[in-house]
C-alpha cells in the first residue's frame, strides 16, 4: 500500500496518524482518520481524493499543524509538526482568508509580517505573486470588489509570495465555476514546473484530481484510511489536451469504481445520526 | 454545565461587588450620607412610600401620561405612515424628512412644549407623543414599503376596496416591523415622560425624583429611582413579551 | 406614479431618471416652503404671539439675541464644550470596557446581560442623582452625559467582538499568526463596523444627557435662558436658541457618521 518513493527526496513524511473527535471511550467518539501513512516527494502534486466526510480536510489540517493528531506524527523534512511551519507550508482554503478589512497590498504585507520577513522585500514580493496569477492591477482593491475567482487567484498568490517550499489547498476551487477552475487549473500546474514547489491539494472532483496530480491518494469513507495511490504519469505544465486522450477517460472511470462503494457508504452513514464530521 | 456556573459566578462577583462598594463607601470612608445614603435608610424610605401609596398615585399619574401619549402616537403614526407610502413618490418625498426631524434630539423642544401647555399634564403628553410618533410612523413606512406591488396589484385585480388591500394584504405583511416599531415607541413614549416629569412638571413619577433631589432628601430620592428601575424592568419584559406573541401570530 | 419608459433611446432615458430624482427633491423643498410659509402666517395673523413666533422673527432674534449676547454664546459654547467632554470620555472608557469584557468568552457571555439590563433604565432617572452628587455645574452635566453614552459604545464593542469568522483565525494560525495578531487583525477589525454603530448611538445619547441636564438646571447655562426666554412675552429668542442648538446637534452628528462612512468602506 506504501508507495515509497527514492530515500532523500521526500517533503512530507504521515506515519501512522490516527485522528478521534469526541471524548475518549465516550458515546461520541468519531474515529475520523485510522492509521494512515503516506510519504510526499519534493516537487510532486499530490491529491487527497474521497467521498464527503472521509477525512481528507482533517488529514491536511493535520500534517498543517493545525490539529493535533490523536496518534502518530508528520515530519516535515527530518522536523515533527507540532503547531503550523508557515515557513514551510502556505495554506488556500476552500474560502477566501484575505482579510476584507484590508485591500489585497495590504493584505500581503500583513502575510509577511507574520513570517517575519523583512519590511524592505514586502512589495517586490507581493508585486511579483500578484503577476504570477495575472492580478497586479488589482493590488489596491478590497476583497470585496472582486469576483469570487479573482479572490481565489489572489489567495493563490498570497501562498506564493510566502515562497513556501509546499503548498496546501483544501478544495480551493470548490467554489468556483468550471471555465475559471480549469484556467486555474493550468495555471497551477504551470506554477508546479516552474518552481518544483511540493503541492498537497484536497478534492473531491475525479477530473480535477487527475488533471492536477501526480499522484493520487484514494481516501476510503470515515474512518479514513488509504485505499489506493493511483500514478498519473504526465509532465507538467499540463495542457488542457491531456484532458482530451483516452487516458484520461480510464483514470477517471478506474478512480470513480474505487470510489463508488466509498461513496455510497459514506451515503449510508450521513443518514445515521452517528455521524457528523468536525472539521 | 460548567461554562453556566461560571457564568452566574461571574455575575454573582459583580453584583456583590457593587453592593461591597456601597457598604465601604458609606460605612468605612463615610462618603457623606447626603450622596449616598446606607441601604437601610433607603430600604425603610422604600417601605414607607410603598405602604402609604405614594408610589402607586405616582404610578397612576405617569402611566396614564404615557397611555395617552402613546395612543396619539401610534393612531397618527400608522396614519400618517400609511398615507404617505401610498406611492413610491410621497415616500421619497417625506420620508426622509420624517427620519430627519427625528435625528433631531427632540428634548430640545421641550421648553416650548411647557410654553404652550404649561407644566401640568398635558405637555408631557404632547411631548412624549412628539417623541414617539416616529418610530411608529418610521416603521409603518419600512414595513408597508417591503410589501412586493405584486401582491397588492393582484388582489386589485381581484376587486380589493383600498381598505380591504390594506386589511389583507399590506397589513400582515408590514405586520412584524410594524410591532418592532411599536414596541420601540413604546418605551420611548414612557422615557419621554418620565423625561418631562424630571425636567417640569407637577406630579408623577420623574416629579417626585427630582423633588426628593431637590430637597436633599436623597434616600427617598433612591427610594423613588429603584421603584422607577423596577417599573422599567417590568415594563420591558411585558412590551418585549407582547411583541413575541404577536409575531408568532 | 407611472414608471419611467423605458422605450425611449438611452440619451432621452437617462434624461428622465434625472429629472425623477429632481421632481424629488423639489417637491420636498416646496413642502418645506409651505410649512415655513405656514408657520409664518399662523404666527403673525392666527395664533397669540406670546406662544408662536414667525420664522422672520425667530430668525431676527437669532442674530439680536443669540449671536449678540456674549453671554448667551457662552452658555451654548459651554454646552458645546461639555458634550465633547462627556463623549470623548465615553468613547475612550466604553471601549477600553468592551474590550476588557468581550475579549474573553465567559466574560463577555457574563457581562454582556448586565450591562444591557443596566441600558433598559431610562437614564433621566437618575440626572437628579447626578445634580446631588457633583452639583449643578458643568461637571455634573458631563458626568451625566458620560454616564448615558458609554452603554452604547460598550454594548457595540461586546457584540461586535461576538461571532469572530473561525476561517480568518484558522488562515491567521495557518500563516503564523500569534494570538496578539488574531486579536489585532480578525477580531478588532470585525468589531469596527459595530464599533462606529455605538459611536453614533453614544453621540446621541451624549447629547441628549447634555441637552436634558443643561434643561433641568435653571440657575445657570442653557436652562437659564430657556427659563427666561420662557417668561417674556415674546418667544422668538427661545425659539432661537432652540434652532441654534438643533443645528449644532445635526453638525455633530453628521461628523460622527462621515466618519462611519470613512471607516468601514470595505464593507461595500
Amino acid at each position: 500500500m506504501i508507495d515509497r518513493p527514492p530515500a532523500g527526496n521526500v517533503a512530507i513524511s504521515v506515519r501512522n496518524v490516527t485522528k478521534r473527535f469526541g471524548e475518549r471511550g465516550g458515546s461520541q467518539e468519531v474515529l475520523a482518520l485510522d492509521n494512515i501513512s503516506l510519504d510526499i516527494n519534493r516537487g510532486e502534486f499530490v491529491c487527497l481524493l474521497g467521498p464527503s466526510g472521509c477525512g481528507k480536510s482533517t488529514l491536511l489540517n493535520i500534517i498543517g499543524g493545525l490539529f493535533p493528531a490523536s496518534e502518530g506524527e508528520v515530519l516535515i523534512g527530518d522536523k515533527a509538526v507540532r503547531g503550523p511551519l508557515p515557513r514551510e507550508m502556505a495554506f488556500v482554503f476552500q474560502e477566501s482568508t484575505l482579510y476584507p478589512w484590508y485591500t489585497v497590498i495590504e493584505n500581503f504585507r500583513i502575510a509577511q509580517k507574520f513570517q517575519r520577513i523583512p519590511r524592505s522585500e514586502w512589495n517586490d514580493r507581493a508585486m511579483e505573486a500578484l503577476k504570477s496569477v495575472g492580478m497586479a492591477s488589482f493590488s489596491k482593491h478590497y476583497p470585496n470588489e472582486l469576483s469570487v475567482g479573482m479572490r481565489q487567484r489572489v489567495n493563490l498568490a498570497r501562498s506564493i509570495c510566502m515562497q513556501t517550499p509546499i503548498i496546501m489547498m483544501d478544495e480551493p476551487f470548490a467554489a468556483l465555476d468550471e471555465q475559471t477552475r480549469m484556467v486555474l487549473g493550468e495555471d497551477l500546474s504551470a506554477l508546479l514546473a516552474a518552481t518544483g514547489k511540493t503541492i498537497v491539494f484536497v478534492t473531491h472532483s475525479l477530473a480535477e484530481a487527475v488533471f492536477l496530480s501526480d499522484r493520487i491518494f484514494v481516501m476510503t469513507a470515515r474512518p479514513g484510511r488509504i485505499k489506493e495511490i493511483v500514478r498519473v504519469e504526465e509532465p507538467h505544465p499540463r495542457s488542457p489536451d491531456f484532458m482530451l486522450e483516452p487516458r484520461f477517460s480510464e483514470l477517471r472511470n478506474d478512480l470513480y469504481a474505487m470510489l463508488r462503494e466509498e461513496i455510497r457508504r459514506a451515503m449510508a452513514s450521513l443518514r445515521d445520526p452517528q455521524s457528523g464530521e468536525a472539521a | 454545565m460548567r461554562a453556566i456556573l461560571l457564568n452566574r459566578g461571574i455575575q454573582a462577583l459583580f453584583v456583590l461587588l457593587v453592593i461591597a462598594g456601597w457598604m465601604w463607601a458609606t460605612e468605612v470612608r463615610g462618603v457623606s450620607r447626603l450622596f449616598l445614603p446606607p441601604l437601610d435608610s433607603v430600604a425603610a424610605s422604600f417601605q414607607r412610600l410603598v405602604s402609604s401609596g405614594a408610589f402607586y398615585e405616582a404610578l397612576k399619574v405617569t402611566l396614564s401620561t404615557v397611555a395617552q401619549a402613546y395612543a396619539i402616537a401610534v393612531v397618527s403614526g400608522i396614519l400618517i405612515g400609511y398615507l404617505v407610502s401610498r406611492s413610491r413618490f410621497s415616500t421619497a418625498v417625506f420620508e426622509p424628512v420624517i427620519s430627519g426631524i427625528f435625528a433631531i434630539p427632540l428634548t430640545l423642544f421641550f421648553p416650548l412644549f411647557i410654553l404652550f401647555l404649561g407644566v401640568g399634564v398635558s405637555s408631557k403628553i404632547a411631548y412624549a407623543a412628539l417623541y414617539s410618533f416616529f418610530p411608529v410612523c418610521l416603521n409603518t413606512i419600512a414595513g408597508l414599503q417591503s410589501v412586493e406591488p405584486r401582491y397588492i396589484q393582484a388582489a386589485r385585480s381581484m376587486g380589493a376596496s383600498s381598505l380591504e388591500v390594506f386589511r389583507h394584504v399590506q397589513l400582515p405583511a408590514a405586520f412584524p416591523v410594524l410591532v418592532n416599531g411599536l414596541r420601540v415607541s413604546f418605551l420611548i413614549c414612557f422615557a419621554a415622560v418620565l423625561g418631562g416629569e424630571v425636567l417640569m412638571s407637577v406630579e408623577g413619577l420623574g416629579r417626585n425624583i427630582s423633588q426628593s433631589a431637590e430637597s436633599m432628601n436623597t434616600a427617598s430620592m433612591y427610594a423613588w429611582i429603584v421603584f422607577v428601575i423596577l417599573t422599567a424592568f417590568v415594563l420591558n419584559m411585558v412590551v418585549t413579551f407582547i411583541e413575541n406573541r404577536a409575531k408568532e401570530y | 406614479m407611472t414608471p419611467i419608459d423605458a422605450t425611449g433611446p438611452s440619451g432621452i432615458l437617462s434624461r428622465k431618471a434625472l429629472t425623477q430624482d429632481q421632481k424629488v427633491v423639489y417637491t420636498r423643498i416646496l413642502v418645506i416652503l409651505g410649512v415655513v410659509v405656514f408657520w409664518e402666517i399662523a404666527g403673525r395673523f392666527l395664533i397669540n404671539p406670546a406662544f408662536l413666533a414667525p420664522p422672520t422673527h425667530v430668525v431676527r432674534a437669532l442674530f439680536t439675541t443669540i449671536f449678540a449676547s456674549p453671554e448667551i454664546r457662552y452658555a451654548i459654547w459651554l454646552a458645546l464644550v461639555e458634550v465633547t467632554i462627556a463623549y470623548a470620555l465615553a468613547v475612550v472608557v466604553g471601549i477600553a470596557i468592551g474590550l476588557a469584557v468581550g475579549i474573553t468568552e465567559p466574560g463577555r457571555k457574563a457581562m454582556f446581560p448586565i450591562i444591557v439590563m443596566i441600558w433598559v433604565i431610562p437614564n433621566i432617572t437618575l440626572l437628579p442623582l447626578f445634580m446631588v452628587v457633583f452639583g449643578l455645574g458643568p461637571v455634573g452635566k458631563i458626568a451625566y452625559a458620560f454616564s448615558g453614552g458609554i452603554f452604547p459604545i460598550m454594548v457595540n464593542v461586546i457584540a461586535g467582538m461576538r461571532n469572530v469568522n473561525q476561517l480568518y483565525v484558522r488562515g491567521t494560525q495557518s500563516m503564523g499568526g500569534s494570538r496578539l495578531d488574531e486579536l489585532r487583525h480578525v477580531v478588532f477589525p470585525n468589531m469596527v463596523p459595530s464599533l462606529f454603530t455605538g459611536l453614533r448611538l453614544g453621540m446621541i445619547v451624549t447629547m441628549l444627557g447634555v441637552i436634558a441636564s443643561e434643561l433641568y438646571v435653571s440657575a445657570n447655562g442653557i436652562g437659564y435662558y430657556t427659563r427666561l426666554y420662557s417668561e417674556v412675552y415674546d418667544p422668538a429668542p427661545l425659539f432661537a436658541l432652540i434652532l441654534t442648538l438643533a443645528v449644532i446637534s445635526i453638525t455633530l452628528n453628521e461628523l460622527v457618521r462621515l466618519a462611519e462612512r470613512r471607516f468601514t468602506r470595505w464593507r461595500r
